[in-house]
């Protein structure tokens, strides 16, 4: 298949080249970081809007790291990046109209018999 | 010659002197990706779809509901929904301690560790390290079967409940959860609770089947005779898919 050019030099026998692992362990801290951070905001923070808006910013932040560089998507072409994220982007706004939704239904419910 | 240059006519069109070499022309790869992989990326997107419309109506849901505004401590009521680090704080051997959050935070750790060791066979397999891509496969084999493991005991002790229940309109008290009654709040979080994590679990024991496979068929040497071990990738991007969507279900199920 033409787009493996690392086979070309690894097929000469008994020739494996040192394994680069640096940047795999770094986004493993960096992911191991966040995690914490947002166990941080659990225990010490009081609940709220602001609260969950940390942590939704920090979900993001995560799900950058592990579909960038584990999935590699960072360093696709342009093309395949955009056919990826605009989707997902759409999906934002289904979120926010039907939890905005939620709270409408739930206000209705509760002031139906007054 | 000039019998053959008078009955043909001229065409209208040059021809080309030379194929069409423009990204979107054929005969290439616009996205320098193989057809396996863009697949399994649409794949993905259409699996992240199913989950966006799981937690956008677990969004909807919880926001009808109400909240609990006191007065005094935080009970499980039917009447509000309930907040998830008194319901997920429980332990395995750890009877009787109150750690909100502990085992949920162990089974994330154990899933992204599982990541990074499937990071670590891609990379080894693009070396043609077939040592190497053994070793890492069977480390994620291990870690996702633990989390599935994990997943079974949370699902155990949130089905039989606590010793103290929830007391019912009816008087009796009812510990635990099903599909149609808990303990911990109203009915669809319950039914929400399974569905989410469920659908999940099912897609982490499919990533471990395949694992199993991907690990076979390396031990037989089928991607090192086939001269590349891009099916490695393949299943590394399910892998990884699968701990995005549980990075997710960890924020809007436990964290908020």
């Amino acid at each position: 298949m033409a787009s493996h050019a690392t086979n070309d030099h690894a097929h000469v026998q008994g020739e494996i080249a040192k394994p680069n692992t640096g940047w795999i362990w770094r986004t493993f801290w960096v992911l191991v970081g966040i995690t914490a951070v947002e166990f941080v905001f659990v225990f010490f923070m009081d609940p709220g809007t602001l609260r969950n808006t940390i942590f939704i910013i920090l979900t993001i932040f995560k799900a950058f790291f592990i579909v960038g560089e584990f999935m590699h998507l960072k360093h696709e072409t342009k093309g395949l990046i955009w056919t990826i994220l605009v989707p997902m982007a759409l999906l934002v706004w289904l979120l926010v109209a039907l939890v905005t939704e939620g709270s409408f239904i739930g206000e209705v419910l509760q002031n139906m018999f007054k | 010659m000039a019998n053959t240059a008078s009955t043909q006519p001229i065409s209208a069109t040059p021809t080309l002197d030379a194929p069409r070499t423009g990204t979107w022309d054929g005969g290439n790869e616009p996205f320098k990706a193989s057809y396996g992989k863009l697949m399994m990326w649409f794949f993905l997107l259409s699996d992240a779809f199913t989950f966006a419309a799981f937690l956008t109506t677990y969004g909807l849901i919880r926001h009808k509901h109400g909240v609990f505004a006191g007065p005094g401590k935080f009970h499980f009521s039917t009447d509000w929904w309930p907040v998830p680090d008194q319901v997920f704080n429980a332990f395995p051997g750890l009877h009787g301690h109150e750690l909100p959050l502990a085992f949920v935070a162990l089974m994330t750790m154990i899933l992204i560790f599982s990541s990074v060791t499937m990071v670590l066979a891609v990379e080894a397999g693009h070396r043609m390290d077939k040592a190497d891509v053994q070793k890492w496969l069977l480390w994620t084999i291990l870690f996702g079967s633990t989390f599935l493991a994990s997943q079974a005991w949370e699902w155990t002790h949130f089905i039989h409940g606590t010793e103290k229940g929830l007391l019912m309109a009816d008087g009796t008290v009812f510990h635990g959860a099903n599909l149609a009654m808990n303990q911990y709040g109203p009915v669809l979080f319950a039914d929400l609770f399974f569905f989410i994590t469920g659908f999940h679990g099912t897609h982490v024991f499919s990533g471990v089947c395949l694992l199993i496979w991907c690990f076979i068929a390396t031990t037989n040497g089928t991607f090192h005779k086939r001269g590349h071990y891009e099916m490695v990738e393949k299943i590394g991007l399910y892998w990884h898919f699968v701990d995005l969507v549980w990075v997710f279900v960890f924020t809007f199920f436990y964290l908020v």
